[in-house]
């Protein structure tokens, strides 16, 4: 009898461990179900990340997500000619979001890097440029990013900024969970300097009155592609993606979208996608990995 | 040399589909080190003080006197109807903000975060503690208060040496209980970057994606930390029984 049982419980944990490997994003058997569960169901989850501003952010009134990833996420279904459910994530939790199948693809301002690439695919071509922007006190005397280094410095938990400013700049990393939290901590003198997405910095020292004894003159912090996102292995579902997206850079929808939503600094990096696009060129340097 | 020692662990959990190959990368490894001994150290700062909250909130409201009382039931009330985590970010986002603002032309903010984990988790806890005071204070037989007074003791007399030490001994079970959660609660300091073991392994896993390894650590962790504490309680309360009561 209590071999029996004991042989149970050894199965039991044969198949946690299985399950857990399955979870921790092991390649799948079949190649690509994702693509077809979305034209079977004609909807599609898509992780979008709204940190306030003209590039996601949840309107009061209608609790709606409006702005720029939102409306990409939307349109992506519409490219694919689904339905859309959009979740909101933050950049601490995307990727479990992703692995745990919560979601089928992030629009989630989330550049393309190495270490990202390794452990999940994505749709080539980018749908926007960003790179990492400092703020800071204007009398805080800081001239160059080199001036962080072994300061505090805040940003969120996930942020791809955190490793070139420990390892180039040493700076001193502290991870709010998410860039509200990050900006409030420097305000309350907790860090000297804040590192986000330059979208979301720029806004806040060009337009906001709260923010005006700040300032972000620093060049950006590794301008990398934003890219679509999916399930590692997910080949065919990055690939219909990729279409959508190669689509908007040569009928202008990018750039439409950047003006309608109210960003107010236009990308160059889109333009520069437009004419390779009607150049029928190869993506600009940038943006190859 | 460290690595000699890691390398056969991570060889060994492989197979198992489990990678903890951060414990060969020296930063990892030491961030890791370093968050369990901040949650220690936040354990070990929270523990006192959130006791010495909870008996002087417990000797407020249990004082008979109305203007101590009232204001003393109110914090309690909106203490322990609020979330930890909502009172952290309000404490530690809003009124260190207002601080630091007040105190910009004078010099530094001297609170620092983990300062603000302990006085936040430990008055949170503290009420908790006191409800607990508060029940064995009344459950002391009203006789042995009326002995006490007739031996002319004074109130402060009466509580520090009369009902406290018997209202210790009733409530400690509850005590015991509310510290083991406390442990546990030491966690929410991850959220405003107070680099305890959860904030170090969220930090961690956001660029190795081992998650599940992490949260595995993190467990057996806070499960060594909090067995602990049950292991004193139930020594204090071998050691503080007496005959005759509750036997």
């Amino acid at each position: 009898m209590s071999t029996q049982k004991f042989g149970f419980t050894r199965s039991a944990v044969a198949l946690t461990l299985a399950a857990a490997s399955a979870w921790l994003g092991s390649t799948p058997a079949h190649a690509d179900d994702t693509l077809d569960r979305i034209k079977e169901r004609k909807r599609v989850v898509i992780g979008v990340v709204v940190s306030g501003g003209p590039f996601g952010a949840i309107d009061p009134a209608t609790q709606q997500l409006t702005g720029f990833n939102p409306e990409v996420a939307r349109g992506l279904a519409q490219g694919l000619g689904t339905d859309v459910e959009l979740v909101a994530v933050l950049p601490s939790n995307r990727i479990q979001y992703l692995q745990q199948k919560r979601v089928d693809l992030l629009v989630a301002s989330m550049e393309w890097t190495e270490e990202r690439a390794a452990q999940l695919t994505f749709a080539p071509t980018p749908y926007y440029r960003n790179g990492g922007a400092a703020i800071f006190r204007k009398d805080s005397g800081i001239t160059r990013w080199e001036d962080l280094a072994g300061k505090p410095v805040c940003l969120s938990q996930g942020s791809n900024y955190g490793k070139p400013l420990t390892e180039q700049y040493g700076a001193q990393l502290k991870g709010f969970r998410g860039a509200s939290e990050s900006l409030l901590a420097l305000r309350g003198g907790n860090c000297v300097a804040a590192v986000h997405d330059g979208t979301l910095i720029y806004r806040l020292v060009e337009d906001d009155a709260e923010w005006k004894g700040y300032a972000a003159p620093f060049d950006e912090l590794i301008p990398s592609p934003s890219v679509v996102w999916v399930r590692p292995g997910e080949k065919d579902t990055a690939q219909a993606v990729d279409r959508v997206i190669q689509g908007w850079h040569r009928d202008g929808w990018l750039i439409a979208t950047e003006k309608s939503v109210g960003i107010s600094r236009p990308s160059a990096a889109l333009v520069e996608l437009q004419g390779a696009a009607r150049a029928q060129a190869p993506l600009p340097q940038w943006a190859q990995k | 040399m460290i690595d000699a020692v890691f390398a056969p662990v991570v060889a060994f959990f492989k197979p198992l589909g489990l990678n903890y190959a951060f414990l060969l990368d020296a930063m990892d490894r030491q961030a890791f080190w370093r968050g369990m001994g901040v949650t220690l150290e936040l354990c070990l700062l929270v523990i006192p003080c959130s006791l010495a909250a909870g008996v002087l909130i417990a000797a407020a409201l249990t004082s008979g006197r109305t203007w101590l009382a009232l204001p003393t039931r109110a914090f309690v009330e909106v203490t322990r109807n609020t979330p930890t985590l909502v009172q952290l970010y309000c404490a530690f986002l809003v009124l260190n903000m207002l601080i630091t603002q007040q105190l910009h032309q004078y010099g530094a903010n001297p609170l620092t975060p983990l300062m603000w984990v302990v006085i936040v988790v430990s008055l949170h806890k503290g009420v908790f503690h006191a409800e607990a005071l508060r029940a064995g204070i009344e459950a002391v037989p009203r006789v042995t208060l009326e002995a006490a007074r007739s031996l002319g003791f004074s109130r402060r007399q009466l509580l520090w040496r009369v009902e406290l030490p018997l209202a210790v001994r009733f409530a400690l079970p509850s005590l015991i209980n509310n510290l083991v959660d406390l442990v546990k609660m030491t966690a929410v300091a991850s959220a405003i970057a107070v680099g305890d073991v959860t904030y170090e392994s969220i930090m961690i896993w956001t660029q190795r994606d081992n998650v599940l390894e992490l949260l595995l650590l993190i467990l057996l962790y806070f499960g060594l930390l909090t067995w602990f504490v049950s292991v004193v309680g139930r020594w204090l309360e071998t050691r503080l029984r007496m005959p005759g009561y509750g036997q």
